[in-house]
């Protein structure tokens, strides 16, 4: 569904994304660890089409969307729930839904059956249906973020780092819709995390990236086994 | 109290075009993160094509309004195109550069089309009535209804419908909104249309009452640039009652003191209320 082929990207010169290829199949529910600055968020970015590469193709349903510009993408069904949320934070939560929902807009009772998924996964969203989205608390705005990345049907989506600077309880709840996603809505989900707990008692198999560069890749299984990954990541 | 009035009349009258022009202003700078210095050299160029329209073509003035608003909403979508989308991701002074040279360009092309000389229209409803003592024409009090009406449908626009949500949503995250899938760029070229255009429009409604002249931009610009400033940037409802308090200002500080101080009644004001609230009227606590 989604294949990278050697891609390389740089940022202002200096080259972030280095030589990285992977190929991930529908249905699949796959974790991108890396420590802070390994170049996770600059991925998923070029992927998501927010950053061109300098070399290398991303082919998504077998079609190469690396120079398509970031809307066109999202129409495909390629939609990314980016780092720092990037909500609007002046508009209401409803509104910030229907935005979500932009490539759906002339499709009224689609964008209302999507709206009650999100409250079914997150119901506090509908109690502050009319809030602006820029009074939230992070874990809230998280919510706000991946409901809004809903809206629109993705087939793949991207998650980066949902729950960077949120309380246990919180990410713990995050971790829990995001594995129903994956697994009741048949959405193919690529998920970006510092947090490799988290992340790999969730994900089927995943990459890790150092400087980069792609240095593992294998099942979480084996991943949870590797001396490299217990040592950097889950501190144990 | 004829005088206050009277002065008040006109205050709401000036305050009209002001607020539609900030407006127009506080939209773009939305949009671009930058002011467009050359939105009052649009007005200016929307008054001289209605003036093309009306007096040279011998349109009717409603058409030829129309027909302003339309060219200017091109020569909106035009500049967006042109001056300010290859700027995309360069540093902001590029905008400010572009924004001056196209206020060079626009203010020598209306020179060198219609010469320095002042132009008037014939004033299409140039009928007087009393009202509470006060003498007013049927054209200053078709200003203040127009403007009403517009600032009445542009609020339902922005809040009622999914594109004016994205007018929005680009303002105020414009990763967030491409990532959404709205088109960022057109959303841009729609906002610089609807600026542009109703800058016409206001251009139109008081180029029976006012001379046309190239150098008129440069003023209104310079106005439209305090009352955005006065309302707090970025804000409309700070554009917009900033445009009616300017306008007041200036017709009771030139009533009841001299019309040759009504700018610095306005820039004093401008100095009084940022000293107060630095962020303006409506602004936010952080910029």
């Amino acid at each position: 569904m989604l294949k990278l082929n050697q891609v390389h990207t740089n940022i202002g010169g200096m080259q972030i994304i280095q030589d990285i290829s992977l190929e991930i199949q529908k249905g699949e529910f796959v974790a991108l660890l890396g420590s802070n600055g390994s170049g996770k968020t600059t991925l998923f970015r070029t992927i998501a089409g927010v950053l061109k590469p300098k070399i290398g193709t991303v082919e998504f349903d077998h079609v190469g969307i690396h120079r398509l510009p970031v809307h066109k993408i999202v129409e495909l069904g390629l939609v990314l729930c980016p780092q720092g949320r990037q909500l609007f934070p002046e508009l209401s939560v409803e509104k910030n839904l229907i935005l979500g929902a932009y490539p759906l807009r002339s499709d009224k009772t689609r964008i209302r059956k999507n709206m009650d998924r999100v409250f079914e996964f997150f119901p506090i969203l509908k109690e502050r249906l009319h809030q602006h989205a820029g009074t939230f608390s992070g874990g809230e705005q998280q919510m706000l973020a991946i409901g809004r990345s809903l809206m629109s049907e993705p087939k793949l989506l991207l998650l980066d780092e949902p729950s960077v600077g949120l309380a246990p309880l919180i990410v713990k709840l995050i971790g829990e819709v995001i594995a129903s996603i994956s697994h009741e809505m048949k959405t193919t989900v690529f998920l970006s995390e510092q947090n490799a707990n988290m992340a790999l008692n969730i994900t089927q198999r995943g990459y890790v990236l150092e400087n980069g560069r792609c240095v593992l890749s294998g099942q979480c299984s084996d991943l949870k086994q590797d001396e490299k990954v217990r040592k950097a990541y889950i501190g144990a | 109290m004829e005088l206050f009035l009277q002065q008040v009349f006109n205050g709401i009258m000036f305050g009209s075009t002001y607020a539609i022009v900030a407006l127009g202003l506080t939209l773009v700078m939305g949009i671009l993160n930058i002011p467009n210095f050359a939105h009052g050299h649009l007005y200016m160029l929307g008054g001289y094509v209605t003036y093309f329209f009306f007096a040279t073509l011998g349109l009717g003035f409603w058409l030829s309004l129309l027909a302003s608003m339309i060219i200017l909403g091109m020569v909106g979508v035009v500049m967006e195109r042109v001056v300010f989308r290859p700027l995309t991701g360069q540093p902001p002074i590029n905008d400010f550069i572009a924004a001056i040279g196209s206020l060079v360009f626009l203010e020598a092309f209306a020179l060198a089309v219609w010469g320095p000389q002042g132009l008037r229209i014939t004033n299409p409803y140039p009928e007087t009535f009393q009202f509470l003592g006060i003498t007013m024409t049927v054209q200053r009090v078709l200003v203040i209804v127009a403007a009403a009406a517009l600032i009445v449908g542009l609020h339902f626009f922005m809040k009622k419908t999914v594109l004016g949500a994205t007018i929005e949503a680009v303002a105020q995250n414009r990763e967030g909104a491409m990532l959404t899938g709205i088109n960022v760029n057109r959303v841009s070229a729609i906002t610089f249309a609807i600026s542009t255009a109703t800058a016409a429009l206001a251009a139109s409604f008081l180029s029976p009452i006012f001379m046309l002249s190239p150098s008129m931009g440069a003023i209104l610009g310079m106005k439209a640039f305090i009352i955005v400033i006065l309302g707090g940037l970025g804000s409309i409802p700070g554009a917009i009652l900033g445009g009616y308090i300017l306008g007041l200002i200036e017709a009771l500080g030139g009533g009841y003191v001299s019309a040759a101080y009504k700018n610095v009644f306005a820039f004093g004001a401008l100095i009084l209320i940022l000293s107060i609230k630095p962020t303006g009227l409506f602004g936010k606590k952080e910029a």
